[in-house]
């Protein structure tokens, strides 16, 4: 055992590193290549009578998928999903900035805080904030009852409460690779740059900001994609106008019952966002 | 003022979130082959008395795994692509020919069930199922409005009201193609079996409800009508009644343009591996007892004519859940669509989800 263990962790030897790779390469093979490519090819089929699939190929699903009434769909995806990545990281800065700096023996009260609202279910968190945001639900009974409004608000099944359950589900998406970024920064770094005589805000604007901007980067890229899949919170905290191509491709696939095209929607939806990410890579400076 | 509070059913809600996770568990285990005897129940959330499947354990010993779904299009999705482990589910008179179609039932075995005689002959031998062979009715309901009388003048009338800008962000509708195209084709004096032109309009008339609808759902609908966040729902008779019973402003009606009577029914999952305990829960499920106990619970009329005399009075009185001679008239069965006219509903359907 011993002396299979050393030889596999010293690497000598071309077949340790595939025996290394192996488990990974078939967990992801299984669970995602393959798929990922039946995805694919489910939608190049036809659809038969009762929702059943027709192994005839054909192109019409993704014709119909960027058609511009579907393709609006898409479009305001990308604003709700941009706006709730800027939101998160307005919110999330500050907070992975608190915790790294100031926060020293409340840290891990603060992290717990943080990942608790995360391990609920989010069918619980949705009801609850159905129960927060109705017409009347405790936020609007308070505001009544202070006095600060007349009527209740509207608050629910509009975009506000679509945004604000997107930024709730995802803020430690956001939080955690920020935090991680700004602990890693050397504090050396930054007094040296008092020492040179930097001020507060030019240390942050020179130092710190640049130094935690893969953190940034990363934390939107791990707000932003799942949030571009999200169905679940449009579904209840949305309504008509905030229908986005979560709610578009479910829709194919429980209730139209037509799950070539919903193949298709993930497809265009899963290139986009590769491709993206692809480009990004490509023009982001070399670090 | 109102007060804040969770709801009876909003507990209800959360209890089941945290209580499917087991069930789900527990589904797993019992497919394994175990000796503990089992049947599994594909049924909507909520539609079954408290103790009705309590009793039936303690009177045979078979366990139900009770399994919730709130959409019976994804339940269907979920049958069709080959989910396994269910014994018996709940399937509306709209979809039994393609449960048939795709061959996901099987027939009840001829006198296998000693209570079918309970059932009024009103329900057998129904379109669906002209030789009484794959269902047996569970409950039926109508399809109406649920309105809040506090804020509205007075009852709707006419499905119309339901496109009545004053109610602008105020109105619910139920997200699926077959109650919703079947209304608008019914408002346009059209039958079910409408032509491409008659859907057309359909649609339009749909498309241009659109921006006064503040909701498309058929599942929590109710407690958007309890806490006040919509005046007006499209829904089913019995999930409004439950409301009206936490909710006393609330109340029920068929519009004068008439509505869809429609029959929930239980039919044997095909592939089942527990079809004699199966068949025992539906035998029971067909006592007079249990069906009223189901219905007083539900909110929703027994097809069971035996049980008739043992509902609650004020469940059995109330033309809300059934209607009288004058009010039946206006009432119709949903007819059974052909593949490609199913496929061009939920097509419409999609379309107007979309906008």
């Amino acid at each position: 055992m011993d002396a299979w263990l050393s030889w596999l962790i010293c690497g000598r030897s071309r077949k340790s590193s595939y025996a290394l790779l192996a488990p990974a390469v078939l967990w992801l093979a299984l669970f995602l290549i393959i798929p990922v490519a039946c995805l694919l090819e489910l939608g190049f089929l036809r659809l038969g009578p009762y929702g059943t699939v027709v192994f005839s190929l054909t192109l019409s699903n993704f014709s119909r998928a960027i058609e511009p009434r579907y393709l609006e769909i898409l479009l305001r995806t990308l604003g709700y999903a941009g706006i709730t990545t800027l939101l998160c990281l307005a919110l999330g800065f500050p907070a992975a900035y608190y915790l790294s700096f100031r926060a020293g023996r409340r840290r891990e009260l603060c992290l717990a805080a943080l990942m608790i609202p995360f391990w609920t279910s989010c069918l619980v968190a949705l009801y609850s904030w159905m129960i927060i945001l109705g017409r009347e639900g405790l936020l609007n009974s308070l505001l009544l009852r202070s006095g600060l409004i007349a009527h209740p608000l509207r608050l629910l099944n509009t975009p506000f409460s679509v945004v604000l359950g997107l930024a709730y589900f995802y803020i430690p998406f956001m939080v955690l690779p920020l935090y991680g970024s700004l602990e890693k920064l050397p504090r050396q770094y930054l007094e040296a740059s008092y020492d040179l005589g930097a001020g507060r805000a030019r240390t942050f604007f020179k130092v710190t900001l640049p130094l935690c901007l893969p953190g940034v980067v990363a934390g939107c890229i791990l707000t932003f994609i799942p949030c571009m899949g999200d169905f679940l919170t449009a579904e209840f905290l949305g309504g008509p106008r905030t229908y986005l191509v979560g709610n578009l491709i479910q829709n194919q696939f429980l209730m139209a019952q037509d799950w070539p095209f919903g193949a298709a929607l993930t497809s265009v939806l899963l290139i986009l966002l590769v491709a993206g990410l692809y480009f990004y890579q490509r023009v982001e400076p070399q670090r | 003022m109102p007060e804040p509070k969770l709801t009876r059913r909003q507990f209800l809600a959360l209890s089941a979130v945290a209580a499917a996770a087991p069930a789900a568990f527990a589904l797993q285990a019992c497919d394994s082959g175990s000796e503990e005897r089992v049947v599994n129940f594909f049924n909507w959330s909520k539609y079954i008395g408290p103790d009705t499947l309590s009793r039936f354990t303690r009177r045979t010993g078979i366990r139900v795994n009770y399994e919730e779904f709130s959409d019976e299009e994804a339940m269907f999705a979920k049958l069709r692509s080959g989910a396994r482990g269910y014994d018996l589910a709940i399937g509306a008179d709209y979809m039994i020919s393609r449960f048939k179609g795709l061959n996901l039932i099987d027939p009840f075995p001829s006198g296998a069930l000693r209570n079918i005689g309970n059932i009024d002959p009103r329900f057998r031998k129904t379109p669906y199922d002209p030789q009484d062979a794959y269902t047996v009715p569970y409950l039926w309901g109508t399809t109406g409005i649920g309105f809040n009388r506090q804020f509205l003048p007075r009852a709707p009338q006419s499905w119309r009201d339901l496109w009545d800008p004053r109610y602008q962000g105020k109105i619910s509708m139920l997200d699926n193609s077959r109650d919703c195209v079947s209304t608008a084709l019914l408002m346009l004096g059209y039958p079910e079996t409408a032509d491409d032109a008659q859907l057309e309009q359909a649609k339009k008339l749909l498309l241009s409800q659109r921006p006064l609808v503040k909701q498309y759902n058929s599942s929590t609908y109710m407690d958007s009508l309890i806490t006040g966040d919509v005046l007006l729902a499209m829904g089913w008779s019995g999930d409004i009644l439950q409301a009206c019973r936490e909710k006393p402003q609330l109340d029920y009606a068929i519009p004068r343009e008439g509505s869809y009577l429609w029959v929930d029914n239980l039919i044997l999952v095909r592939g089942s591996r527990h079809r004699a305990d199966t068949l025992r829960l539906v035998d029971y499920l067909l006592e007079p007892e249990t069906a009223a106990g189901i219905a007083d619970a539900v909110r929703y009329a027994t097809p069971n004519r035996a049980a008739m005399p043992l509902l609650d009075k004020s469940l059995r009185e109330d033309p809300r859940v059934f209607p009288g001679p004058e009010l039946s008239k206006r009432l119709r069965f949903h007819q059974q669509l052909d593949p490609a006219t199913v496929q061009a509903w939920n097509e419409l359907w999609s379309d107007v989800k979309v906008g």
